[in-house]
């Protein structure tokens, strides 16, 4: 791959996810790559690369897009979270929704731990809960609809016992029971693009997200959020990530790690 | 009993930080499995002290109760379980955080454990990320 590549695939990743991929990725996207090429059949990175370049986006630009996102994900990532959903908010959410379904996005779900470790807390304390997860890949969604993991997946983030409970065990994974399945759904969206629907929800969940995208459309992302956000409802970003002056539609939660509830003036304008 | 041999090289830093150690038992026939765990382990901040059997491990319990117990399952002399559930009856022993770590990975197996009194329990093959999140779960960092 040369250095004109890679610039090239910055540009891509950036007008098409807002994904910003830093120089020092050049490796890992060159690693990331040769599978790909190998899929499409294509000789090396290179000659997949000046095939791209040569014609409009279409599916071998998105699949191309999806091996450089950023995948990483665990069971009960930032653990405090999710103590603070099952202990807090979802016991409070289901006194003021007065036994209605708690809606719930998890917005860049990638390969479906979070919308299972969400799924999980709700069903404990037996709150009624609808769970969306959303993401760009494909690839991840596939795999988060399949609701399988290996021993090393299942296991990270997941206290035995917890796993017992709510997965079974087949030849070479582990499967989310049908209980889980139940209360979670999957669909394909870009945090960039505005919506199809109009659903708005009780809690969204978007971490390690925001911190992988260009400065410049962060804003953008988070005012969707808000849109999408009941008034009462709150935001999770990842441990750590701030929102500073990106947007002036949150404002954090004082010792709850990750919290984010609507600032005043979103308030205002949403009324 | 192979005592921690890295004690000595710790900076007067780390000393003052901990005034009083955790301490973890690594319990694997493996010289090559404690010596990866080891690492991670001692990563995570602990004083780390390793068993080559269930029986070197009960033995050193009854002297110094570790704060937490890596556990392989099938070892020469004692076997884990066997260990687990002395370990139990030991005066104190209910103390210690017990993580199965074994190659052992089917469900009907796993729950005997748990119910044999493990805290947690580990599959291998494992990684430093996955031992972490584990001690966490079980409340030992």
């Amino acid at each position: 791959m040369s250095p004109e590549d890679f610039d090239r695939l910055q540009s891509l990743m950036a007008s098409r996810t807002g994904y910003r991929l830093a120089r020092d990725r050049m490796k890992l996207a060159e690693h990331r790559l040769g599978p790909v090429a190998r899929r499409e059949g294509f000789d090396s990175v290179a000659a997949m690369l000046a095939a791209l370049w040569s014609k409009p986006v279409a599916s071998l630009g998105w699949s191309v897009i999806e091996a450089l996102l950023n995948p990483e994900t665990w069971f009960r990532r930032d653990r405090a979270t999710f103590d603070t959903l099952a202990t807090e908010l979802l016991p409070a959410l289901v006194r003021a929704r007065g036994g209605q379904p708690i809606r719930i996005w998890s917005a860049g779900c990638s390969t479906g731990q979070e919308v299972w470790s969400i799924a999980m807390a709700a069903l404990e304390v037996g709150a009624p809960v609808e769970i969306i997860g959303t993401d760009l890949s494909h690839r991840a969604l596939e795999k988060a609809r399949s609701g399988a993991y290996t021993g090393f997946e299942i296991q990270r983030g997941l206290k035995a016992a917890t796993m017992l409970r709510w997965f079974d065990q087949t030849e070479e994974t582990w499967i989310a029971r049908a209980e889980l399945r139940a209360v979670a759904r999957f669909a394909r969206a870009n945090l960039l693009t505005p919506p199809a629907e109009d659903v708005r929800f009780d809690l969204i969940f978007c971490r390690h997200v925001l911190d992988d995208m260009q400065p410049a459309v962060r804003g953008q992302v988070l005012d969707q959020l808000e849109r999408r956000l009941v008034d009462d409802g709150c935001l999770f970003l990842g441990a750590g990530e701030r929102i500073d002056a990106d947007s002036l539609a949150f404002r954090p939660v004082a010792g709850r790690q990750g919290l984010f509830v609507k600032a005043p003036g979103s308030l205002r304008r949403a009324a | 009993m192979r005592r921690c041999a890295e004690r000595a090289s710790r900076t007067p830093r780390q000393r003052k930080c901990q005034v009083t150690p955790r301490t973890c038992l690594i319990v694997d026939d493996s010289r090559i499995i404690r010596k990866v765990a080891r690492r991670i382990v001692e990563g995570l901040g602990f004083e780390v002290d390793e068993a080559a059997d269930g029986a070197e491990a009960l033995t050193f319990c009854a002297a110094v109760m570790p704060d937490v117990v890596l556990l392989d399952w099938s070892m020469p002399v004692m076997d884990g379980l066997t260990f687990l559930r002395r370990l139990r009856d030991l005066p104190g022993g209910d103390r210690p955080k017990v993580l199965f770590c074994t190659i052992e990975t089917r469900a009907e197996r796993i729950a005997e454990a748990l119910s044999a009194g493990a805290d947690d329990y580990v599959m291998k093959p494992f990684d430093g990320e996955i031992l972490s999140s584990k001690f966490a779960e079980v409340g030992a960092v």
